[in-house]
Order: structure tokens, then sequence, then C-alpha cells
């Protein structure tokens, strides 16, 4: 094997002295180059979380349905259509000509064996958690059709069924009685618009178009992703012409790289936000003073969040008000915006019986600038702030152990559009939720067992409404996507910061 | 001189296992396994799946004793990333980084013994300040600063070698001179005073009147004996090459060791650094035991054991 290895670099080598640097062009032997700093270890987005999986899984994966990030619907994909029987019953009509990359058919039976597989306890896949919020079980009811029973009636079932849940042949993880959740990561045989040619996990992945696809083809035939984990690595490949495009790139560094004549810096919307989320229960201290409203409004007023988006983010990066992205679904813009004002601020400390200010220990685990920045608003309206700038793990503990007065924290919803993917976490579950609200906790869990939209929207009003008056949080600014590309390169920017590499096309 | 080898060998893997205790302490101290797996967006049920699907809720001793035990037998673990047996994982990356280190010592032997002969035959002169000069900064500059400067010049400037990647030789020169760079003073300098040594010894007097000048007697009788104590540390070098490839390796997107080390620390990967820890730390002592036992070889005065 050592062999073969060292006598495939030999041939390689040869080959390299008599290409010329003109071959690394994409458009010529059209071929996508992209680069990306995480490895890529597993091909299957049922077995993994990580944006750059969700990148590759819009490539390789098709979905029962798809979302469109411009107007927010659910589209046809898979499925045809859907109907729902009652409030927890949903039947979905299949197309009849879906693939798998091998060629071989999809039936209902492996959409309801890969929704059932991913509910059951032993799968331990990444997607359960989801899933197991509202399915009971997926029943083929006719060849083209499956009826997947709830356990609730939960809204956003079409867009997880547009996001989370991919598809697989029936038995794929389970064959023979014997599990294997490995199955897919590295052999992946799926649906999507393109197929696994070659995979060196951790190394490159090479993926072409499926001519058996059901939906438009894509217009690039090959897409090679690479693992380059150094920004300026990357950076130098993308001024050689050794790739395409690279995401998640500094804003100095994309500037940097704009001024050559053949990479183009692309900003767009992300879905992440960031906010500071204030003790407003007592958790750390029952007599605390964020346990104030006043004082949670003073730390809303104090923080300058319009030069933090514009200065220290940059690219397309916004200051916000809202505990959601004002893309998402039910993220009402209406509710109670606090401008920066100093004085105002100071004068509700006085209010709150804080003339003087107060030692407070802010935590951070990323964005350091931000953080500091953060830290020098509060300290100029006289809050004495200690920075905890730590590791995401020991935020986490530290929260869990009800510790933290306030904290920097922020959130990509996972790339869904809809103010449930932020609410729930924040709002509901778990140690995120500082507020101690009963009555908020009821409005986000009724706005997700809320079919009508209208309705769920009003609900979701209702709530933002309530954080915004009660200053629970102090919303700061949304992210921005920056992208490098190569200028011969057509790449859209999604409104909901995903990128969707299928779409793109040379110029 | 077997007892020598044999008390080597179990100081190896004492000094494996101290520092896989260390590292496996540390990266459980500060770091969540579970949660770095997950990424940072995970919800908490995501989190949780994920430590018990690894058995990270056991406690860190048991953890640890269990690894042990399966070490004894010859089972270093698991990747949580990768899937598959670390042992394996690590066979796979080593060529890379063996490729890698060589080529640097080639370059550093090259740069190196060069160097310190012009600087050993020109003792005190501004050659041999120039000669220190050069391999002194070659060592003083970074490597993640050397390694994009070269990429500039040689990869986008004057694209003469590939940006990244490790397909062919010619992604390996850039990197071999990188982290071939920084060992460049030890052996010009070890070079440098062989040769002011053996050049005042009665030997290349005798050799001088014997009629042999230049770079006959150069090669012939003095260069051969000055660099004598050059191969036992380039031993050491060697060595120390697989431990210094994390970043030259992370720069030049080289699939080796030094970049599995890094990611699975970033990533608290544990098996996958236990087992590397394991690996450095017994490539490290064989390479000091190889210097030794090439010392005592090539020079007959010296006794080992």
């Amino acid at each position: 094997m050592q062999f073969q290895k060292i006598l495939r670099r030999a041939v390689l080598s040869a080959a390299v002295l008599g290409a010329s640097s003109a071959a690394f062009a994409g458009s010529e032997d059209d071929t996508l180059r992209v680069a990306m700093a995480e490895e890529i270890l597993n091909l299957d987005y049922n077995y993994t979380t990580k944006r750059e999986y969700i990148i590759l899984a819009q490539l390789t994966d098709a979905k029962l349905f798809e979302f469109d990030p411009d107007t927010q619907d659910v589209l046809p994909s898979v499925a045809t259509s859907y109907e729902w029987v009652d409030d927890t019953t949903l039947d979905v009509v299949l197309r009849s000509d879906v693939q798998f990359h091998d060629a071989s058919p999809l039936t209902a039976r492996d959409v309801a064996y890969s929704y059932n597989w991913l509910r059951s306890a032993e799968s331990e896949s990444n997607a359960t958690g989801v899933v197991e919020r509202w399915l009971e079980n997926a029943e083929v009811i006719a060849p083209d059709r499956v009826r997947f029973h709830m356990t609730a009636v939960y809204p956003l079932v079409l867009r997880d069924m547009s996001s989370r849940i991919m598809l697989r042949k029936e038995g794929t993880y389970d064959a023979g009685g014997e599990i294997n959740r490995d199955a897919m990561a590295s052999d992946l045989i799926s649906t999507g618009p393109y197929r696994v040619e070659s995979f060196e996990p951790g190394t490159e992945l090479v993926l072409k178009r499926f001519d058996g696809y059901f939906g438009d083809a894509p217009a690039i035939e090959t897409i090679v992703v690479r693992n380059i984990p150094d920004i300026g690595t990357q950076q130098a490949e993308m001024m050689s012409g050794g790739i395409d495009w690279v995401f998640k790139v500094p804003e100095d560094v994309a500037t940097a790289a704009d001024a050559h004549p053949d990479v183009d810096f692309l900003s767009g919307p992300d879905l992440r936000i960031g906010f500071l989320v204030l003790d407003a229960g007592g958790w750390s201290d029952p007599e605390g003073p964020m346990t104030k409203v006043k004082v949670r409004q003073a730390v809303n007023h104090a923080l300058n969040t319009e030069e933090i988006a514009q200065y220290l983010m940059g690219g397309s990066s916004q200051a916000i008000h809202t505990a959601c992205h004002p893309a998402q679904f039910g993220c009402d813009q209406s509710v109670t915006r606090y401008g920066y004002d100093p004085e105002r601020a100071k004068a509700l400390l006085a209010e709150a019986g804080y003339p003087d200010g107060f030692p407070l220990d802010l935590w951070a685990y990323r964005d350091k600038p931000v953080s500091e920045a953060i830290a020098a608003n509060l300290t100029a309206v006289g809050i004495d702030v200690n920075l905890r700038y730590v590791k995401l793990e020991s935020l986490n503990q530290a929260r869990a152990a009800r510790d933290i007065p306030v904290y920097f924290g922020t959130w990509g919803s996972g790339g869904t559009a809809d103010t449930a993917a932020i609410a729930r976490i924040h709002f509901a579950d778990g140690d995120r939720n500082l507020s101690r609200d009963a009555a908020l906790t009821e409005m986000i869990l009724a706005a997700e067992q809320t079919a009508d939209p209208d309705k769920r929207k009003a609900l979701y009003t209702k709530a933002l409404g309530r954080i915004a008056d009660q200053a629970y949080w102090a919303p700061l600014m949304s992210y921005t996507a920056n992208y490098l590309v190569a200028s011969d390169l057509d790449f859209p920017l999604s409104p909901d910061g995903l990128p969707r590499l299928q779409n793109a096309r040379w110029k | 001189m077997l007892k020598y080898i044999a008390l080597k060998g179990l100081l190896a893997i004492l000094v494996a296992f101290t520092a896989s205790l260390a590292a496996f302490l540390l990266l459980n101290v500060a770091s969540d396994p579970a949660q770095a797996i997950a990424g940072e967006d995970a919800t908490p049920d995501v989190v949780e799946t994920i430590r018990i699907r690894y058995g990270l809720d056991r406690p860190v001793y048991e953890r640890y004793l269990s690894w042990l035990a399966g070490v004894a037998t010859g089972d270093f673990g698991e990747s949580y990333y990768w899937h598959k047996p670390v042992a394996e994982l690590v066979a796979d990356r080593a060529d890379e980084t063996l490729t890698l280190a060589l080529s640097a010592l080639f370059v550093t032997i090259l740069i190196a013994v060069p160097l310190g002969a012009l600087a050993g035959l020109n003792p005190n002169s501004w050659i041999d300040r120039a000669a220190l000069g050069v391999a002194v900064s070659a060592q003083a500059i970074p490597n993640f600063w050397l390694g994009l400067i070269m990429i500039i010049l040689f990869a986008v400037m004057i694209p003469i070698f590939p940006v990244s990647g490790d397909n062919t030789w010619y992604h390996f020169v850039l990197p071999a001179i990188v982290l071939g760079a920084s060992s460049v003073p030890a052996v010009m300098r070890l070079t440098r005073t062989g040769l002011i040594e053996v050049m005042g010894a009665d030997y290349i007097r005798t050799a001088r009147a014997k009629g042999f000048r230049g770079n006959a007697l150069l090669r012939r009788h003095a260069l051969r004996n000055a660099i004598l104590p050059v191969i036992s540390v380039l031993a050491v070098q060697l060595g120390q090459k697989f431990g210094g490839s994390v970043i030259t390796e992370s720069i030049f997107a080289i699939n080796g060791l030094g970049r599995l080390a890094l990611e699975s620390i970033l990533g608290a990967d544990i098996p996958t650094v236990q087992m590397l820890i394991f690996v450095f730390a017994i490539v490290f002592v064989a390479m000091n035991l190889l210097a030794d036992i090439l010392n005592a070889a090539l020079d007959p005065r010296i006794r080992i054991g």
C-alpha cells in the first residue's frame, strides 16, 4: 500500500511536469474547486451537524421537499404534494422517477424506512432529536404514498423534511440485522444532483453531476472539495487559481484578496445573530442587578450595535433589535427598540438603584473584538465589567451550573429561517433560558404547536414583544457570510446565508 | 549494549505513557469532547447523544483505565471523528510525515553542511559571520511565516511549485525547505566546530605533507571525520521533525501526522491524540537511542551501556 502511494506520487509528479498552470483554471475543465478548513470525514448528513456538511448535503441529497430561501415557501422535490389528513396525520405523495446514485429507484418503503430509522433509539443519529419531536411513525399506504403519524401538532414538519432528514435505501443502516451507522459515511448512495465520484476522508471529495437526477441539472459538471486548514493557504490557492470558492473568510483577508484581478469578494447575509443573554431570572444571584428590568434596559441602551456591526463585523452585518434574525419567519420587527443612548442608560441604572454601577462578569467565547467592544460600552455607562473570555465548553459548563449573569451568545438556527429555530432553545428548553418567564415559554411552545401561519406569527409577535419589553436579551447584530470566488464564477447568494453550490455556474 | 537498548526502550514506553496521561487529563479538563464533536450550535440532546455514543458520560479515570486496558492488548481505540481504529489512521498518515521529515532533513544537510564547511575553513572571517547569520536567521523565522512567504514567492508570484497538497514530490519541496530551515544552525555549527578541530589535527598535517590540498583534502580527510558528530545530531533532528510537522503540514495542507494531531487536539479526539503522543514520544526516544548507537559505532572511543 505504501509502495502504491509512492508510485502514485511519482506518476503524478511526472504529470505535473508536463502540465501548465492553466490546467488549474476551473471553467476550462468545468470543475469547481472548493476549499474547506474543516476536514470532511463523513458524507452522511444523518450523522453529522456542522455547516460544511449541510453544504455538501445540498449537493448529494434530495429531500422530500425543498425550501425556497427567497420566498420561504416549501417546494416539491422527491415529494410532489402533501395532504393533511388531520392535525397530526400527513400524507406525502412521491415522484415516480427518483433514482438513487446506483440507478435503483426510490420507493415509498425507502422513505418510510429512512424516517422510522432516524426515529428509532438505535439509530443514534444527529437527526433523531429533530424527528422524535413530532414523528410517531411513517407508514407506506400506497406505492407512491407515505403516511406520517405525528405525536403532536408541529408546524415545522415540512421544513424539517426539507432540511434535516436524508433519504436512504431500505435496510441501509441495519441490513441483515447488523447495525452499521457508518454505512453511508464514505460510499454515499443518495438521490441528489451530485454523486460521489471519489472520497478520501480529510483530503479530497470529488462529486460528479448525477445524470439520473430528477430535477434541474446543475450547470457545473464536477465539484472538487479540498480540505485546506489554513486561511492564508486558501487565499494563496485562490490567487494562484488552484481553487475557485472558499467561505468563512475573515473580512480583512477577503478585502486583501479582492485586490487580485481573478478573485472576487462576496459578502452575503448569514442567519447567525449575536446577542447578550441577561440573567433576568436571578439564577446566578436572586437579588442580582440583572433581575431588575431597568438595569437590563440600561444594558440595551449602552450598546452601540450599529458601530459594532459596521466596523467590527463588516460585510453584510446589520444591527438587530429582536431575539431572532429579521429574515426568519415570525421575526416581527415592530417590537421595542432601544437606541444607543449612554446617558439614558446611566439614568436607568440610577433609577434602578445603581448610580455608581456594579461589578459584572461578562462571559464570551468568540469574536473577541466584539466582546471587548461590549465590555467597553458597558464600562462607559459605569458598569465595572470583568470580561471572562473562555472556551465554549467552559461557558457551557458555567451556564449549566447557573453561574452566569450575562453572556455573549450567538446562534445560527441551523440555517432554518423560522423564529422557532431560535426561540425554543433560548426561551423554553434547557439552561439557555435565563428569563424564568413561564408565560413566555408558554407562548413559544404554543407557537410551535400551531399550524396556522398567521396565528403562529401573532404568537411570535407577542413573545418577541415581551422579550423586548422585559429586555431579557440585548440583541446585537447579524453575522455576515464572506466568500472569495473566482472572477469567472457566478455564485448566487442566498438570503438565509446557506451556500448553494448547486446553483453556481461559469460566467 | 543490549541492556542499554532495553533500558532506553523501557524509558520510551514510560515517557509515552506519562505524556499520554497528561494529554488525556488536559483534554478532558480543557474541553468537552462531546461538544467539540457536535459543533457550536448543537442542541443539548445532540450533545448528549454523542456523549453516550462514545462513552464520554463515564468518569475520566474509568475511561483512561479502559484505554490502558485496550493498549495492553494492542487496541488503541477508535477515532471519534474517523470512526476507524486510530492505529490504522496513524499508519495511513505516517508516510506523508516520514516523507516530509526526510525531505526536511535532506534540505537541512544541503544547506547546513556546505555552510558549516565554509565557516569552518574560514573561522572568524566575514564568511564565517555571514554563514552563521544565514543559519540563525533560518532558525529565527517562525515556520508559519516562512511557509506563507515561500507560498507567495514560489507558488503565487513565480508559480513553480503547488501551493498546497501532498499528491506529488513537488508538493513537498516548499514544506521541506520550511521544516528543514529550523535545523540548519545546529547542524551548521556542529560541522563548523568539527572542521576547525579536524583541520588542526596531526593526520591533516600529514595529509598536507603528502601533497593533499583543497577539495581533495576536505572531502577525503577533513570532512569525513568532522561530520561524524553531525550524523548523530541528524538522528535527533529527524525525531524533532516528526513533532515539528504540525504547523508545516497545516499550512501546506499535507495529510500527515502533524495535521492529524492538530485537528485531533482542536476536536478533542482523545483516542487519536493519545496514540499520536505515544508515537511521537517513542519516535523521539528511538531517535535519541539511534544517535547514541551511531556515536558509538562511528567513534570506537565511545562505549555505551
